[in-house]
């Protein structure tokens, strides 16, 4: 190969100047490799080209270094390896350092962060609030919540009552049902009860008419005259309307005596407070 | 106070290619003015040119990485950086006057006159006018207004190898131009 007319063939200066195609970029690429003098030859091309461009230089706007710096400032690295190298010689002037508080975005920082900071403290400040009056109501909505559930069992006993007091009037109304009058016995003459007797299924029911609230470790008894003999006809407890007693098949009279808490076995006639004949 | 540091260009490259604020302050300083005139020289006006540097920069500074020494030298990388981006920025205008209606066409096409006579007397475009008019016309076209061998071929319909021949007789003139200048 000819190197002498490669040179002077122009393909050095379209490679230089970015003119060549990529085979003869390729072809270049190789030759210089080869080839010193062709090398040189694009060193030298190169050499003029450059300097012919200093020469004629020309200025653009004076903001544009301020404004390549500006946008470019976060790509720099953080330690300038041009000073971190510690070369004594390179001694590039430092930019100055501006104080954070004196900058004009430093100053925005401090404004935004004073307002954060107000926002920080007002919010706390609103939660705090928020939360007294969160536990006031939530204690608040707790004692109603007792209250309600309290009401609700009273209107479930008073329901309960209600529905025994219709089926005693229910009963009471029963012409199957022999009734039964239990006067006071004598010195005891205010006092009054009614047996309710069912006729067919020989159920007893007593309705307590006027009876003395009885002391805590007594309980009245009911009491069937069976053949001039007592015989237990139950306890009678707290009860609305009537109380159903013992299902009693044969009786001439019914009495009711105080006997102590859960009755007794042969009634204690001293005690005795109403009395009544069946029929 | 300012001493100026100079650097040999393989320490500037790997200062470059290691993030170096200083060292891209010095690239901008040294090269600046010379980039800014093969700009000028493409697109013809001021306020382009501007656009284009900065962007030229910036694209230098992110495509450091991508510089091989082995190639070429620095200035020649740049260089051909800056040329394309301003041939782009010269075509995408083109484009958009070709988009606007026939009066103002008129008008681009009046500013687009008095822009050339002014960028003949930039740079490296100043020394091709001193070429032959045949190699001229050619240096013009492929060299600042980006046209391929091929495309010039078609549009001043000469054969592919006499536009390449001619172009390379072209450049071979300049250099000569060059050394003298």
């Amino acid at each position: 190969m000819d190197i002498q007319s490669y040179i002077s063939s122009g393909a050095i200066e379209s490679y230089v100047l970015g003119l060549s195609d990529a085979a003869e970029i390729a072809e270049i690429n190789a030759l210089r490799l080869a080839h010193p003098q062709i090398e040189a030859a694009i060193q030298d091309f190169e050499n003029s080209l450059e300097k012919q461009a200093l020469n004629a230089s020309t200025q653009p706007i004076p903001e544009m270094k301020q404004v390549l710096m500006a946008r470019l400032k976060t790509e720099f690295a953080q330690i300038d390896p041009a000073i971190a190298e510690g070369n004594n010689n390179i001694q590039t002037p430092l930019a100055p350092v501006i104080p954070f508080s004196q900058s004009n975005t430093g100053s925005i920082f401090k404004y935004l962060s004073i307002a954060a900071m107000v926002l920080l403290i007002a919010s706390a400040g609103l939660n705090f609030y928020f939360y007294q009056q969160f536990q006031t109501t939530n204690t608040r909505y707790s004692a109603l919540l007792i209250q309600k559930n309290s009401l609700e069992a009273n209107i479930n006993g008073v329901q309960t009552k209600m529905l025994d007091m219709y089926q005693s009037m229910q009963m009471m109304g029963d012409p199957a049902m022999v009734k039964v009058m239990l006067p006071g016995t004598k010195g005891k003459e205010q006092n009054m009860a009614t047996v309710y007797w069912d006729s067919r299924s020989k159920d007893v029911y007593l309705l307590l008419n006027k009876l003395p609230q009885p002391q805590s470790n007594k309980q009245y008894q009911l009491w069937a005259m069976v053949d001039g003999k007592p015989v237990d006809a139950g306890m009678i407890s707290d009860c609305a309307g009537l109380c159903k007693l013992k299902n009693i098949p044969r009786a001439e009279a019914f009495a009711i005596t105080l006997e102590t808490m859960g009755g007794s076995s042969t009634p204690n006639m001293d005690q005795l407070f109403v009395l009544g004949k069946v029929g | 106070m300012d001493l100026i540091q100079t650097y040999s260009e393989p320490e500037l490259v790997l200062l470059l290619q290691q993030r170096s604020q200083t060292a891209f302050s010095y690239l901008y300083d040294h090269y600046t003015g010379a980039l800014h005139t093969v700009i000028l020289s493409i697109v013809g006006e001021d306020e382009l040119a501007n656009d284009v540097l900065q962007e030229v920069f910036v694209k230098i500074w992110r495509q450091m990485g991508s510089y091989d020494a082995s190639k070429g030298r620095l200035f020649t990388w740049m260089l051909n950086i800056a040329r394309n981006a301003a041939i782009d920025m010269v075509r995408s205008r083109q484009f958009q006057n070709s988009k606007q209606n026939r009066e103002l066409n008129e008008d681009v096409y009046g500013a687009a006159g008095s822009t050339e006579k002014k960028i003949e007397h930039i740079g490296l475009r100043k020394l091709v006018q001193g070429l032959k008019p045949e190699w001229r016309n050619l240096v013009e076209l492929s060299y600042f207004e980006g046209y391929t061998q091929d495309e010039i071929s078609k549009m001043l319909d000469i054969p592919l190898g006499t536009v390449k021949t001619r172009l390379r007789s072209g450049l071979q003139a300049l250099r000569q131009l060059l050394q003298n200048d």
